[in-house]
């Protein structure tokens, strides 16, 4: 493209004769037409760094896209591992708070169920019903589960 | 031209027309792919380069009054195996499963069907959960034997075992509710399985930045019962003991909010485990409650007396002259004890439970009245619980009533109904005369956590509440020191209440059958400001067992320990004393 207008002189001056006699007339000389002396190599090495590095990158969020989607499923796994483990300790849990782990625990320390409700009005220190201590083996003696 | 020119030439026309055939095969199978079979080839490349698994959504969970599950979902796993690779090691493969998975599997069971001839599919256990599972598969790579599979799927739990079995039900294999709350409530519980398509490369990863859909799952919505975990675990255990104790072929205890009707806790023996896939037979699955039908005995002779007191035809002291045994239509009626010519007040007749005096009371009203205030207090209609298999009792039309029927109707025989009926309508008496349908379940939990109230209707008059006020006043009478059951007196409260000794009905020949009874205890608390009403039944205990000795102690517990739970304080008020005799 740069090269254009300078060929561009030559092709009239091959061509046309008049121009030349007004030339002359009017002091002119001709010059030689201007050589484009810019190197190709630059321009080359440019586009090669460009597709190098478009091609290394390409490579390169391939590779990384391959290592993550390898990291995704194993922990999409390690996940689900843990999710289970979760649902496994709840469960243990559950089952450790559950009414009947508790009563077990309580009557091997001896523990009675109390069937004599009885309250203390913190307003007035009062107590309401008439609260009797639970007898050893009443109501409930072991536990079904 | 010369002979090696032709025959260069001939060499190149032969090379031509190879070039030129093998170029016209690819033509044409070319034409055959990309023009003719197009679409299936296309669709076989969709299938093998892309996956596309189902994403189970959770079912909803079961949650007591204060939020505490009493069913829920975890995930679980089905283990399969291929028996063309198991047969050779199936004793040591069977082995390991008995050994992770214990009394779930059973070991000579499953050697043969590790061994199944001529298939490459069996299932081995169903309902694992999946924490039990992977370990039994590891434990099995591990040992180096390979076949054995599972299958994700979704896991019902239960975490009290048998804790409220028959109020919660169950699911079948499917996943489905066939009893209690979990049928009822079923499509509530019920998720929407979403699903996820995405593209896999060769080796099985899944591809990067390639097309993959995903439709979102629906988990099941929350259903927030009316039940008490703890009140309903003592109540369990409590009736455990006594159908033990009482050897009877099974018990109910339910409590009851008079204010509300909500249900706190109900509980049935002999029960089963679902979480343990335990006692699963017809006996122990029948939700009692609802589906039972008998004859209510002497606690009907409240709903007696509380029709007449409505229609202001007797107070607790009214007199009334108890005979000492009466004979209709050739039955004879008597009371449970011998006795002559008794005067006793309206109250006396139900702090003795007189058969009797009960029926003397009830000649002052019609059969069609008498009908009328059985219906309005539920009798023969559903109770209107919402729980699934519920019955309508037996109430006949006045108009096929015998004169024997009025009189043993007033007591509590020659009807049948269901412990919700009951319940229901002593729950009005306690109620200041008003009924209100029990309910066991208040509300339902939207995903984003908020709660949706279930609506039931609203309580209406069935009797006056002076009626109710005086029928409370006779059965305060019972739990007294002269009553029926001064067991199920609680110390420093005022408790109303009335026993009940039925004669069994054979299912078969539709008859009484002598020295069977169904016992039974139904009392309130505190009698002057009722807050909860709890009903005991034991069906046929040893035949001496009578509702006072037998069911009222059961009572007495579980009332006390639903006032205790709730901060029911007594009031501190005396119960009048209302003469039994004149």
């Amino acid at each position: 493209m740069s090269a254009q207008p300078a060929f561009a002189p030559s092709r009239r001056e091959t061509t046309t004769t008049t121009p030349r006699s007004d030339a002359v007339e009017r002091g002119l000389r001709l010059v030689r037409p201007v050589r484009s002396r810019a190197s190709k190599a630059p321009f080359v090495v440019v586009v090669m760094v460009m597709l190098s590095i478009g091609l290394v990158g390409l490579i390169i969020m391939s590779t990384v896209l391959q290592a993550q989607s390898f990291e995704a499923a194993k922990l999409d796994r390690e996940a689900a591992a843990l999710e289970i483990q979760q649902q496994s300790l709840t469960r243990e849990v559950e089952t450790l708070l559950s009414p009947a782990s508790v009563a077990q625990r309580a009557l091997i320390f001896g523990m009675v169920p109390n069937t004599n409700p009885a309250f203390l009005r913190l307003s007035d220190g009062k107590v309401l019903g008439k609260p009797e201590p639970a007898a050893s083996g009443s109501n409930i003696r072991s536990v079904a589960r | 031209m010369t002979a090696r020119e032709r025959a260069s030439r001939r060499r190149l026309r032969f090379c031509l027309a190879v070039v030129v055939g093998v170029f016209g095969i690819f033509a044409v199978r070319l034409f055959q792919i990309q023009g003719l079979d197009a679409s299936a080839y296309a669709a076989k490349a969709v299938e093998a380069g892309t996956n596309t698994s189902t994403v189970p959504a959770p079912r909803g969970q079961i949650l007591d009054r204060n939020g505490v599950a009493l069913a829920a979902s975890v995930d679980g796993l089905t283990l399969t195996a291929d028996p063309t690779m198991t047969a050779a090691n199936a004793p040591q493969i069977a082995r390991l499963l008995v050994e992770e998975l214990g009394d779930k599997i059973d070991y000579f069971e499953t050697i043969d069907k590790l061994r199944t001839a001529n298939s490459h599919f069996v299932y081995l256990k169903r309902d694992v959960p999946a924490w039990t599972a992977t370990k039994t598969l590891t434990a099995i790579k591990d040992a180096g034997y390979t076949g054995v599979f599972s299958e994700k799927e979704s896991l019902r739990t239960y975490p009290g075992g048998k804790l409220a079995a028959n109020l919660l039900g169950y699911t079948n294999a499917t996943g489905k509710g066939v009893s209690g709350i979990e049928q009822q409530y079923n499509d509530v519980l019920t998720g929407t399985d979403g699903s996820s398509t995405f593209e896999l490369s060769p080796t099985g990863q899944r591809i990067p930045m390639a097309d993959s859909t995903v439709t979102e799952m629906v988990p099941g919505r929350d259903v927030t019962t009316t039940i008490d975990r703890d009140l309903q675990w003592y109540a369990d255990q409590r009736l455990v003991d006594a159908v033990r104790d009482s050897s009877s072929d099974w018990g109910l205890a339910i409590t009851m909010d008079v204010k509300t009707c909500q249900i706190v806790q109900m509980s049935q023996a002999p029960t089963f485990n679902a979480d343990a896939g335990t006692g699963m037979n017809d006996f122990n699955t029948v939700s009692r409650a609802v589906s039972n039908v008998y004859e209510p005995g002497s606690v009907l002779k409240t709903v007696t007396m509380a029709a007449l007191a409505d229609q202001g035809k007797i107070a607790a002291d009214s007199p009334i002259v108890v005979p000492s045994g009466v004979t209709i239509d050739k039955f004879k009626i008597g009371d449970y004890w011998d006795h002559g010519v008794l005067h006793l007040t309206a109250a006396g007749v139900i702090a003795k439970s007189s058969n009797l005096g009960t029926l003397v009371a009830a000649q002052k009203m019609s059969d069609e009245t008498m009908h009328r205030y059985l219906r309005k207090f539920g009798f023969g209609e559903k109770s209107g619980v919402g729980l699934p298999g519920e019955s309508r009792g037996i109430l006949a039309d006045p108009s096929k009533w015998t004169k024997s029927n009025h009189a043993t109707i007033s007591f509590g025989q020659g009807i049948a109904v269901t412990a919700t009926q009951m319940m229901r309508a002593v729950g009005a008496i306690a109620n200041d005369g008003k009924i209100c349908n029990p309910s066991v379940v208040s509300g339902i939990v939207d995903e984003d956590g908020k709660k949706k109230s279930v609506e039931t209707p609203a309580a209406h008059r069935v009797v006056s509440k002076k009626a109710a006020a005086s029928v409370t006043r006779m059965m305060e009478a019972v739990t007294a020191p002269d009553g029926t059951a001064p067991a199920a007196a609680i110390k420093g409260y005022r408790v109303a209440g009335k026993t009940g000794t039925a004669w069994r009905v054979d299912p078969v020949t539709g008859r009484y059958i002598r020295g069977q009874n169904v016992v039974s205890f139904m009392g309130f608390a505190p009698a002057d400001n009722p807050r909860f009403l709890t009903y005991i039944v034991l069906d046929r205990p040893y035949s001496s067992a009578g509702g006072g000795s037998t069911a009222a102690p059961v009572f007495h517990d579980v009332m006390s320990m639903a006032l205790e739970r709730f901060g029911v304080a007594p009031t501190g008020s005396k119960s009048p004393k209302v003469p039994q005799t004149w």
